[in-house]
């Protein structure tokens, strides 16, 4: 096991900001933490970092009890903070090998590490730029940069793409799957659905502190009632109608606004079928039609009862 | 890991435009303006030979040789013109003389307002006619005095002895270039303000990114700090040079002692900055603010923008200058200059290295925690 977190509870006055987590990240693995905004993610990594005091719980990480002077565990740590973390005096080559530099002294050996860190998250044109100068998108590349430069077993990334545009997003995400295919044990932060189902083989999602489920995303997804979910563009549509829809095998709810029709149905075959032929029974005139899959979002939903991004 | 941190921490603080503003070319600007509005303070503090229009209505050839006699030379007293009553009416009217001298049975004077040059004359007129009185009267009754009297009046006795305590030329505008490189000395203060930030996890994101690196937390510190102060020392050193050299304020000839006491005042700057980061957890900009107005109040009471607000403090509220280390900085180089023992100095330089100390071990409390309740 490379963290174990056991029953961690962290208190901020009267807020309850971690409620007795528990947490295990395997060796090779990228372990997504997935939760909104304020559910506890950075305080549960701050505090595996050792950064934070908590009220109660334990921490270990690769087997050792993790303390502010476990500096035989931090060298093999990689952070990459939500905040970017760069000097503005420096260049980019200049706050890779600096940040490198805490964790190795060897300078030829920091050289290759640094020149090798550039080359992953593609700065090599703008080796002598200020950060000043960089774009949102190769600011967050630098600031990963800073963080895995020397080569860690462990790579924490807390929300590095918050802000982020699309294309610097996915190179930062395969970016992330091939440190992981290189060797690294990732645990990655994020209130984005959509990245951590991309890219985590393991997920837990945490609201307000608490672990509300965790597994890999199929497993999340078995978990909820919720199958699929139908959506029509219909022109016209009366309530009787719509209440024939509901009456249907597995419909579980059928929600018409804006000329838009929401089907939800239970797991079970032949859904979209049925749906299909009581519509063209009906002569209800319709455009576009799909059929998704429950997504990350929904198992939030059902379990928490709100949307993910609330 | 020495080498790595400091030599980084030197070149983001070389590049850091706003820090060496308001270390280095802030004063350097401050004190240039000093330089220039100071001026006409030197010249009031050089005396001058008192303008008097003496008009003789009765001849005494005895008070107008000594009169001619304090007129001459190489530092005269007086600047005598001898004219008759209107011409001199009319300079006193139009302030080209301090006062109007008549010469009579007695020596009277006239003025039309009071002032330094008008005490003098008084002072002088008032021993010249005592003088005068006693002489006849004592030749009216013993006559035979007389060349008694011309010789105790030649061989005058003073009681008091003058002791000089410096061999170096007063200068009353040397407090405020004192008192304003104590200031920029406490400047020093914003290089520890930005230290602590970048040491504490609860601070600062770059913090947090050291706080996580295998590197012992105060070691870090004081690698960077030591880049902080060699940098701070440098740019007063900087300072002192363009004071003594473009400027040409006095320091004395004491040159190691100035080094030492720039040492400490740097010392003490960055120290103080240090303490008041650890201390407030608020943003830098407000850590900036309060350790500017911390500063600057500091060199008001030492002086710095009304000269005889040193005297004031430190004989009506003596605790206040012993507190104020600006005061306490200035009041170090001032002693260098003008006083030829070492006993002020040392008082000065033991006091401040005292506050230091202070600040050193108040700011090691504060930031060795090496968790925190709160990010």
């Amino acid at each position: 096991m490379v963290v174990k977190v056991n029953n961690l509870v962290k208190r901020y006055g009267d807020l309850l900001a971690l409620d007795h987590l528990n947490l295990e990240v395997r060796s090779g693995e990228i372990f997504g933490l997935l939760g909104p905004n304020g559910s506890g993610k950075t305080t549960a990594i701050n505090c595996i970092l050792s950064l934070l005091k908590y009220d109660k719980g334990d921490i270990s990480v690769f087997g050792k009890p993790m303390t502010p002077d476990a500096y035989d565990i931090k060298k093999d740590i990689g952070v990459v903070m939500q905040e970017v973390a760069v000097f503005n005096e420096l260049t980019v080559y200049e706050n890779i090998d600096y940040f490198c530099g805490l964790y190795v002294s060897d300078k030829a050996k920091r050289r290759a590490l640094v020149d090798e860190a550039i080359d992953f998250v593609g700065l090599n044109d703008f080796r002598k730029f200020r950060p000043k100068k960089l774009s949102g998108g190769l600011l967050r590349r630098l600031n990963i940069a800073c963080g895995i430069a020397h080569k860690p077993k462990l790579i924490i990334l807390d929300e590095p793409t918050v802000a982020v545009d699309p294309q610097s997003r996915n190179k930062i995400l395969e970016g992330i799957v091939d440190l992981n295919k290189l060797g690294a044990t990732v645990i990655y932060t994020s209130h984005y659905m959509e990245e951590v189902e991309q890219i985590c083989s393991r997920i837990m999602i945490i609201d307000k502190g608490k672990v509300i489920a965790s597994g890999t995303k199929d497993e999340l997804k078995s978990m909820i009632t919720l199958g699929e979910k139908i959506t029509l563009d219909v022109f016209n549509i009366n309530e009787a109608q719509i209440e024939g829809l509901r009456q249907l095998r597995n419909i579980t709810s059928v929600e018409y606004s804006g000329g838009i029709l929401e089907i939800r149905s239970l797991k079970g075959k032949n859904n979209l079928e049925r749906v299909l032929e009581y519509v063209k029974s009906e002569g209800i005139s319709f455009g576009k039609i799909y059929s998704e899959m429950p997504t990350l979002n929904d198992v939030f939903l059902e379990i928490t009862g709100k949307e993910l991004r609330d | 890991m020495f080498r790595h941190i400091f030599i980084y921490r030197l070149k983001v603080l070389m590049k850091n435009k706003s820090m060496l503003f308001w270390t280095l070319i802030f004063p350097i600007a401050l004190a240039t303006f000093f330089k220039l509005s100071l001026g006409g303070l030197v010249e009031q503090g050089t005396f001058r030979a008192i303008n008097v229009v003496v008009v003789e209505q009765v001849r005494q050839d005895g008070f107008m040789d000594i009169m001619e006699s304090l007129s001459t030379g190489d530092e005269p007293l007086f600047n005598m013109t001898v004219l008759d009553m209107d011409a001199a009416e009319a300079r006193l009217e139009d302030e080209e003389v301090a006062a109007i001298i008549t010469v009579n049975e007695t020596i009277g004077m006239t003025v039309n307002q009071s002032g330094f040059g008008q005490s003098i004359v008084k002072s002088f007129l008032d021993q010249y006619n005592n003088t005068a009185d006693a002489v006849s009267t004592i030749l009216a009754i013993n006559p035979s005095a007389h060349e008694s009297i011309a010789n105790d009046l030649r061989s005058r006795v003073t009681y008091t002895m003058e002791e000089p305590i410096t061999d170096s030329k007063m200068d009353i505008t040397l407090n405020y270039f004192y008192a304003l490189i104590a200031m920029a000395s406490l400047y020093g203060g914003f290089f520890g303000v930005e230290e602590v930030n970048n040491i504490q996890a609860n601070l600062s994101v770059h913090a947090a990114r050291v706080n996580v690196a295998p590197v012992h937390k105060l070691k870090a510190f004081l690698y960077s700090t030591s880049a902080s102060f060699l940098i701070q020392y440098s740019e007063m050193l900087v300072f002192l040079a363009y004071l003594r050299y473009i400027l040409n304020v006095d320091f004395g000839d004491r040159f190691g002692l100035i080094l030492v006491t720039t040492f400490v005042g740097s010392l003490v700057g960055l120290s103080l900055g240090a303490f008041v980061s650890a201390l407030l957890k608020s943003n830098e900009d407000v850590k900036t603010g309060i350790l500017i107005g911390m500063t600057m109040t500091g060199a008001f009471l030492a002086g710095m923008m009304f000269g005889d607000m040193k005297y004031i403090v430190q004989t009506k509220f003596p605790i206040v200058a012993i507190l104020n280390p600006v005061n306490l900085l200035s009041d170090a180089y001032y002693s260098l200059y003008f006083y030829d023992d070492y006993v002020r100095y040392s008082q000065n330089i033991v006091i401040l290295l005292i506050f230091s100390f202070v600040f050193c071990a108040a700011t090691y409390m504060i930031i060795r925690r090496r968790k925190y309740a709160s990010l």
